[in-house]
């Protein structure tokens, strides 16, 4: 073997003419790194990032850095390939300090930490043939460097996808396991085996050949955890994918094609793509959704999951008659043992599945199990409530009951007293009880009203009404009222088309529309009630020139119990039932009631009834 | 007021001050009156002494307004004589009821004298 072959990796850097010094690059990579945090990119690549993103732009000058790359001669090569990849490492760095925060920055620092010792490397080895005049005695200080690097990017998906939570199950733990197996047992038969059988200078040379297709197992163990990895399908995890498979597919073809490679070789644009992609991944803003926890939920036994496992359980009898068509020897222990291996750890992962999918069954008849419980106690909870719902009709009944039976003894008694009486002032005295028990009997009524409304019942008889006919009727037992309280009762009707609904309950409103009325307008004051049809309804308009409703009452004016702050200032009677009950009764017939109001000058409710038929 | 437009009247209530009151009432506006306030009473009256028109109470002690009014329509002796049911019962359903078992009229206590005079003198007119 040829002494500029045994260092297969060192190789790629050969016979640079002009090398700088890697420290100088270091430093370099440390200082904008530092920068990054602080202030913003360099202005020219801001200037242009305005309307680009960033990777777009970083992938464009790559690759067209890469196509001068082959245009140019050996030496030149040389250094434009340690320059795209000391650009696409501080890429990594600027791109990772400006999108994620300090806490997530780990991962992408390994991968530039990795690229920056491959980059050393380079750099290391060039410095001995430009400053001595010859390669580097292996293994080497780049041997060093490429070696740790290869586990830095490893670790830095590891990272990755640790910080997702997909490394956290004992089925997604297997399949790595599983991935590495395969890896691990193709690697060893087809790249590392092979350099048993050669013959190098030292043992410490042969060692260091065979760490790279070694390391190369982890990568292929990382872009495989990838693949199936719980992240989120973001740009930056397409490029950083790529990058990742670029990146063993470089080293395993360099492994492959050590004796025929040369620079300038189409491996090197794999390697320098490689380098280019994952710059740009690190730079494009989606960066920060790769740590985002894809929704599925995993490990999944994803398409694609599935297809990585066959490949590694089919890995030992590929392996066995590939050798054998090419009458190579054949690898039977190796093949026997990982294929044995690989046999149990897929068994285990078939068996963590038909577990759970046991748990899942047994959980679901739980589940069933609890949810007919659930469904039971529902059904007597309501059957609870119906009977407590029919229990309340009966006591509101019952209390009404009870409070109007006394109340009929005093009007029927005062009633009569009235008519026998001659003595004005003890008519006027007796009025007042009669007036008073009517008032109490309103209240009970409007009690019961109320308290059937709750239950959310109000069912209505539908007949045709006329209601100019009720108006006049309300107006005429109203006006009595309006003459106590010296406020003038106007009516303005015209005929309208029936509607339908239940007299008593539309009569009931109007009662209480024009008894608010008057009750909110002092002396001298005037109520009109109108009545008009347009299209399809007929509206009933109460309006007076009274006190006037606040604007922040005008909206809980309808609910129950409310009392104006006028209402109680100045002592107007009343229960706060009246409007709660006139709604309940309008909608109850399909139609609407508003208020208009200018606080000091008046009051106007108006009702909207949809037209019968 | 003369003899023959002196009709019996049957006032039916377990609340004695009622009672009076009705009883009151319809003497004042010329009728003869029997007082009873349970039930039971009320039914021994009806078939004993066939009053024109009755004027029951609901919720009464041994039988309830309804009773006596499903008793007398299933009498035949006495099924054509008039009922009134008067009741402090005053939601719709209670009314249908009352109707539907056969009273001829249902008045809401409080009660006007005026109406409860009318319905019963419309009832003997008809």
């Amino acid at each position: 073997m040829p002494e500029e072959h045994k260092a297969k990796f060192a190789k790629r850097q050969p016979h640079s003419r002009q090398g700088w010094p890697a420290v100088a690059c270091t430093r370099l990579v440390l200082t904008t790194l530092r920068m990054a945090d602080s202030v913003p990119l360099p202005t020219a690549l801001t200037r242009d990032a305005r309307n680009i993103p960033a990777s777009w732009l970083f992938l464009g000058l790559g690759g067209t850095a890469i196509a001068v790359y082959f245009f140019l001669q050996a030496n030149a090569q040389s250094v434009v390939y340690v320059v795209i990849g000391a650009v696409s490492v501080t890429a990594i760095f600027v791109g990772s300090t400006r999108n994620l925060s300090r806490r997530r920055r780990l991962p992408w620092y390994l991968f530039g930490f990795g690229l920056l010792g491959q980059v050393a490397g380079d750099l290391v080895f060039t410095f001995y043939e430009v400053a001595r005049g010859r390669e580097p005695s292996s293994p080497s200080l780049a041997d060093l460097f490429y070696l740790i690097s290869l586990p830095l990017l490893g670790a830095g998906v590891f990272f990755v996808l640790r910080r997702v939570g997909s490394m956290a199950s004992r089925d997604g733990i297997l399949d790595t396991v599983v991935v590495f197996s395969g890896a691990g047992l193709i690697q060893w038969v087809f790249f590392i085996d092979p350099l048993t059988h050669m013959a190098f200078d030292s043992r410490w040379v042969q060692i260091a050949q065979m760490a790279y297709p070694a390391a190369a197992v982890l990568l292929l163990v990382a872009v495989a955890q990838l693949l199936v990895g719980a992240t989120a399908r973001v740009l930056a995890y397409q490029l950083l994918l790529v990058s990742m498979v670029l990146w063993v597919a470089a080293v395993e073809a360099y492994s492959l094609d050590i004796d025929r490679y040369r620079r300038g070789s189409w491996i090197d644009g794999i390697g320098l793509a490689a380098y280019v992609v994952w710059g740009a991944a690190a730079l494009d803003p989606s960066v920060r959704g790769l740590i985002r926890r894809d929704r599925r939920g995993l490990p999944r036994l994803t398409r694609t999951r599935l297809a990585l496992l066959a490949a590694a359980l089919l890995a030992a009898p590929a392996v066995l008659v590939i050798e054998r068509m090419a009458h190579h020897h054949v690898h039977a222990y190796a093949a026997g043992i990982g294929g044995a291996i690989l046999g149990v750890l897929v068994l285990m992962r078939l068996a963590g599945l038909v577990n759970s999918v046991e748990r899942a069954r047994r959980s679901e008849r739980v589940f069933r199990h609890e949810a007919q419980q659930a469904q039971q106690l529902l059904a007597s909870q309501n059957e609870q409530l119906l009977e407590l719902d029919r229990l309340k009709d009966e006591f509101v009944s019952s209390i009404s009951h009870e409070l109007r039976t006394p109340l009929t003894s005093i009007s029927g008694y005062v009633e009569v007293l009235l008519e026998g009486e001659t003595d004005d002032e003890r008519r006027s005295h007796l009025s007042i009880v009669d007036r008073n028990a009517h008032r109490l009997l309103g209240l009970v009524s409007d009690l019961l009203f109320a308290a059937r409304l709750q239950d959310g019942r109000l069912e209505l008889d539908g007949e045709d009404v006329d209601l100019k006919r009720v108006v006049s009727h309300a107006v005429e037992s109203a006006r009595p009222r309006a003459e106590t309280g010296g406020v003038h009762l106007g009516t303005v009707l015209v005929d309208v088309p029936p509607v339908s609904g239940e007299p008593d309950r539309l009569a009931q409103l109007l009662d209480n529309l024009i008894s608010n009325a008057i009750k909110f307008t002092p002396p001298g004051g005037n109520v009109t009630v109108r009545l008009a049809a347009t299209d399809g309804t007929v509206s009933i308009e109460v309006s007076d020139t009274g006190i006037g409703v606040p604007e922040t009452e005008r909206e809980r004016l309808f609910e129950r119990f409310f009392r104006s702050q006028t209402a109680l200032e100045r002592q107007i009677q009343g229960t706060g039932l009246g409007l709660h009950i006139s709604k309940a009764i309008v909608e109850a017939h399909g139609g609407r009631i508003g208020v208009d109001s200018e606080e000091g000058s008046g009051t106007t409710f108006v009702v909207e009834l949809p037209v019968a038929g | 007021m003369s003899q023959q437009s002196r009709r019996l009247i049957l006032c039916a209530d377990d609340d004695a001050d009622i009672l009076s009151l009705v009883s009151l009432r319809l003497e004042r506006a010329g009728f003869d009156v029997v007082r009873v306030s349970d039930g039971e009473a009320a039914l021994e009256v009806l078939r004993t002494q066939r009053p024109a028109v009755s004027v029951l109470d609901v919720m009464m002690p041994r039988r309830t307004g309804y009773e006596v009014l499903a008793a007398v329509r299933a009498d035949d002796s006495i099924r054509d004589l008039k009922v009134i049911l008067l009741s402090a019962r005053v939601q719709k359903s209670d009314i249908e009821l009352g109707l539907k078992a056969g009273a001829d009229a249902y008045l809401a206590k409080p009660f006007r004298s005026d109406e409860l005079v009318a319905t019963i003198e419309e009832l003997l007119s008809s």
